[in-house]
């Protein structure tokens, strides 16, 4: 018995000349939330539905629990599958549905009523089970869609994008308690989703994938602070990505200079990594505005400039800074400056060494 | 300008709308004058007329086409789920050309399609087929294009995605057909069921050439006493005809509750 | 994008690589067919190829037909009705079309229960119920009589009028549903936007509504058409012995003449035709489809 609860092994699936899944290898662990994140058309989905077996690989291969499943089809599979629409019976009550499953593998009544009690109870909607699917609110048909995949307690559940169709307050309150019931069960979670901040809510790894392949993978947090490439990077939150020029290295002094433009920049790490740099990212909350209470550090990078722009995003404000006509650096900053700040003002910003990472594709 | 525009819009809707009900009304007073002949402004009403019906001249016919409907309806039903389900859930390579060809039917004039299965019947040597079971056969060419287009239109419809559900749930073909697309396709299967009756009920060109003496359908036996007189037995006939049809939409909608596909219910 | 449709075919569940088992469902549907349609159609054109008289090939009824006056008249009273009635249906299904699309009054569902209706009553009532109206000593000349306006009978059945009144009834629903369908294909909001532009409510309709609807003008005239030339109660009842056209004479031909290769021929003129009609007209659709983007 492996520890290992999926298994992708080289997978590749091409439709035509498309190539929309390019030897992908992933092995998730048991009981650990991932999720699949990525823009519409990176096989994220595709990559879902070979799991669920809806799709064959094309080569490669996958194993669940151990076991290779090429020739298994989806109901031999024994996982669980949140649609994005839900794909509720409409035909069927609440009860109904989420006892389909059990009822299909020909479980006795009193056990269904138990496991279909359980589950309405651990999505918090228990008194609904003699309503039918389109008397219920959005929110009460997603509860009874992962009610409905979760009562035949499978080992793996599959969810497909299953927030996007809540209202944002909704959609953030069930990011929390998907994780809690995701805990709860010690269920093993893959998430396919295109909104990067869904999957750094609540997975323990992220895989961000792109053209059909693994851009990245890793904790959350990781993938936030270390992006491997400019794609990752921009991607996941939000970040200024300049080219790199030149590169100097002169002691410990190492130096980028951005392309099209006469600026140059200090940064730090290796001397490989400065070899291959062909963009560097800065966080825009990484940008600093120099004024009277906050004075840059030595080694900081100084610019002076003029905002170009504002926006007000409530508790923040994206100000857009020229600091050079080649040049716009996007900061973030807190809302109680702006009173002070005005578009065509001057203004100084300052960027820490340690802020720039260089990345080489 | 734009109340006379708006004026004569709606008159000439009222009067147009006067048009399409003026021969049902006309029908409906006949049936309920008391002279034989129809008159214009009847001053008394009886429903003499309706004992009429309740003849075997009338109950006769009556009883053949509904036999006739009932069987085209139940085939046409069965036939067009069938191949409904090949084409459009199943999706076989060619099954475009397959609907073109269920649907081919439909481009030939009913009188031309008429004449071709008489023509069939009577020269390859079937003439036993002529009468009941000939009209059976001609009014199922008629109706199982339009059923097989309907009970497909309703499997388009059907969400792939609750196939999917119950498949990653554990369901085999056969329970998925089972407890999935049946259940969710009956509405389209019923309506395609319930246009096949009335066609067939109310059929004439396909009619006229396969019914044989003793072996007349209702609207064949109306037009051909409509050839001598226009007495308002006619109407009588005619009226209840109309209200037996009603209700056996009823009748099917109660069954299939198709009214709910309509409404989109069953998305 | 293409990501996304191309995905799709291949989204079939699996567990079905048994290759002709889709088929099996196929058979009884399409051996009736085969057996009641396709090969009756077959023998009817192998048949109008045959002697009346001594079932040798020949073209002898194909020949007659185009020669014979009363079959050309007959063909031609065939297209005038047809065009009439499309004419008539088309003019009278753009009003309540139009209504039964943009309505918003609970009046909407009585129209459209009385424009639909008369589907359910079948050919035969409606064609009683216009005989009635139109005969001699029908409603109408008896009105007309009773109240002085007019001597003698006015000759409303029997002929020409008759038969375009009771068709264009029969076939008038259809021209609704052509039109209204058509209609609530257009954009409201591009009505909305010509009014605020400036455009008055005739302008809107004869700048907007009317050249997008033009689809659905061909779609109920083709319709129509097509409906009225292969139409056989009304005409034999309306029309009478008086006013015959290729459907009725189709008939004569079966059940008086048994001259089956001229029947045959018949039915293949009238198919052609109607089959020619509705590929000049699918064309024409599409054309405007195209040209229209809708």
């Amino acid at each position: 018995m492996s520890d290992i609860d999926i298994e992708l092994v080289s997978v590749c699936k091409t439709f035509g000349d498309f190539r929309a899944v390019n030897d992908v290898s992933l092995s998730v662990p048991k009981g650990e939330f991932v999720s699949l994140l990525g823009p519409s058309g990176c096989g994220k989905t595709t990559t879902l539905n070979m799991i669920a077996g809806f799709q064959e690989p094309t080569s490669g291969e996958i194993r669940i629990r151990g076991n290779c499943q090429t020739r298994t089809p989806p109901e031999k599979r024994n996982i669980g599958l949140v649609f994005q629409n839900y794909a509720l019976f409409p035909h069927m009550t609440v009860a109904e549905n989420v006892g389909f499953g059990l009822r299909m593998k020909g479980a006795p009544r009193a056990e269904i009523d138990q496991a279909v009690k359980a589950a309405l109870k651990s999505v918090h909607l228990e008194g609904l089970d003699a309503r039918y699917p389109k008397e219920l609110s959005g929110g009460q048909q997603q509860r009874t869609a992962l009610a409905r995949a979760i009562a035949p307690k499978p080992s793996v559940l599959l969810l497909d994008e299953p927030l996007s169709n809540l209202d944002l307050k909704l959609r953030e309150a069930m990011r929390v308690e998907l994780k809690e019931i995701q805990e709860k069960l010690g269920m093993t979670f893959v998430y396919v989703t295109h909104d990067q901040e869904e999957a750094m809510a609540m997975s323990d790894r992220v895989v961000v994938m792109a053209g059909g392949v693994i851009a990245q993978q890793g904790r959350p947090e990781a993938i936030y602070n270390s992006p491997a490439t400019s794609f990752v990077a921009d991607f996941i939150g939000k970040s200024n990505i300049l080219p790199v020029a030149v590169k100097q290295a002169a002691g410990d002094r190492r130096e980028i200079s951005i392309g099209g433009t006469p600026l140059t920049l200090r940064v730090e790490g290796d001397a490989s990594t400065l070899a291959t740099a062909k963009f560097c990212c800065i966080r825009p909350e990484d940008v600093r505005v120099v004024d009277n209470g906050a004075q840059p550090l030595p080694d900081d990078n100084v610019f002076d400039g003029t905002i170009a722009k504002i926006v007000n995003l409530g508790a923040h404000l994206d100000l857009w800074v020229s600091v050079d006509p080649g040049m716009t650096i996007k900061a973030l900053v807190r809302s109680n400056r702006s009173g002070t700040l005005k578009t065509g003002q001057p203004i100084t910003v300052s960027i820490g060494a340690k802020a720039i990472r260089l990345l080489d594709r | 300008m734009n109340r006379a525009l708006s004026g004569l819009y709606w008159l000439s809707l009222t009067l147009i709308l006067l048009f399409i009900t003026l021969p049902l009304l006309v029908v409906v007073a006949a049936s309920l004058s008391p002279s034989s002949a129809v008159t214009f402004a009847p001053s008394e009403w009886t429903f003499k007329w309706y004992g009429a019906l309740w003849a075997n001249k009338w109950l006769n016919p009556f009883l053949l086409s509904l036999k006739i409907a009932l069987v085209v309806s139940f085939l046409s039903g069965v036939l067009g789920a069938l191949a409904a389900y090949a084409i459009a859930y199943e999706k076989c390579p060619g099954s475009a050309a397959i609907m073109a060809f269920l649907l081919s039917p439909l481009a030939v004039p009913q009188i031309v399609k008429g004449v071709a299965i008489v023509l069939f019947l009577s020269s390859a040597g079937f003439y036993m087929l002529l009468g009941t079971p000939g009209l059976i056969a001609a009014h199922i060419v008629l109706t199982l294009p339009f059923a097989a287009r309907m009970i497909a239109t309703s499997i388009y419809n059907f969400d792939r995605n609750l196939d999917r559900a119950a498949q990653i749930l554990g369901a085999s073909k056969w329970q998925r057909i089972r407890h999935i697309l049946l259940p969710l396709v009956k509405p389209g299967v019923f309506s395609g069921m319930t246009f096949a009756f009335i066609i067939s009920f109310n059929n004439i060109p396909l009619s006229v050439f396969l019914v044989r003496p003793g072996q007349t359908t209702l609207p064949i036996t109306v037009i051909n006493y409509m050839e001598y007189s226009l007495d308002p037995v006619l109407a009588a006939v005619n009226v209840a005809s109309l209200i037996f049809i009603l209700a056996t939409i009823f009748l099917f909608e109660k069954l299939g509750g198709f009214s709910a596909q309509i409404h989109g219910g069953s998305k | 994008m293409s990501a996304v449709v191309t995905e799709m075919p291949a989204a079939a569940p699996k567990g079905r690589r048994s290759s002709l088992g889709g088929y099996v469902p196929l058979v009884p549907p399409l051996t009736v067919l085969l057996i009641f349609f396709a090969i009756p159609i077959g023998m009817m054109i192998g048949i109008s190829f045959q002697d009346p008289k001594t079932a040798a090939w020949s073209l002898v009824s194909y020949e007659k037909f185009f020669t014979d006056n009363l079959m050309i008249a007959g063909l031609l009273r065939t297209l005038v009705m047809s065009g009439l009635v499309a004419i008539c249906v088309t003019v009278m299904a753009y009003p309540v079309g139009y209504f039964l699309a943009r309505s918003t009054s609970r009046w909407r569902a009585v129209v459209f229960a009385l424009a639909i209706a008369p589907e359910l009553a079948g050919v035969v009532l409606r064609t009683y119920g216009w005989l009635i109206i139109l005969e001699d000593r029908g409603f109408i000349n008896d009105a007309l009589i009773w109240s002085g306006i007019v001597l003698s009978p006015l000759p409303l059945a029997k002929n020409l009028f008759g038969v375009v009144v009771g068709l264009t009834h029969v076939v008038l629903p259809f021209g609704i549903l052509a039109i209204m369908t058509s209609i609530q294909g257009i954009d409201p909001n591009l009505e909305k936007a010509a009014q605020i532009l400036g455009a008055s409510r005739l302008s809107v309709l004869r700048h907007v509504v009317f050249p997008l609807s033009v689809p659905g003008i061909v779609s109920s005239l083709l319709i129509s058409f097509t409906m009225a030339a292969s139409a056989y109660a009304t005409p034999a009842l309306l029309g009478g012995a008086r006013f015959k056209v290729l459907a009725t004479m189709i008939y004569e031909q079966i059940m008086f003449y048994t001259n089956w290769p001229m029947a045959a021929v018949m039915a293949l003129v009238l198919l052609v035709l109607m089959l020619a009609f509705s590929f000049a007209g699918t064309r024409a659709e599409t054309r405007l489809h195209k040209k229209l983007n809708v």
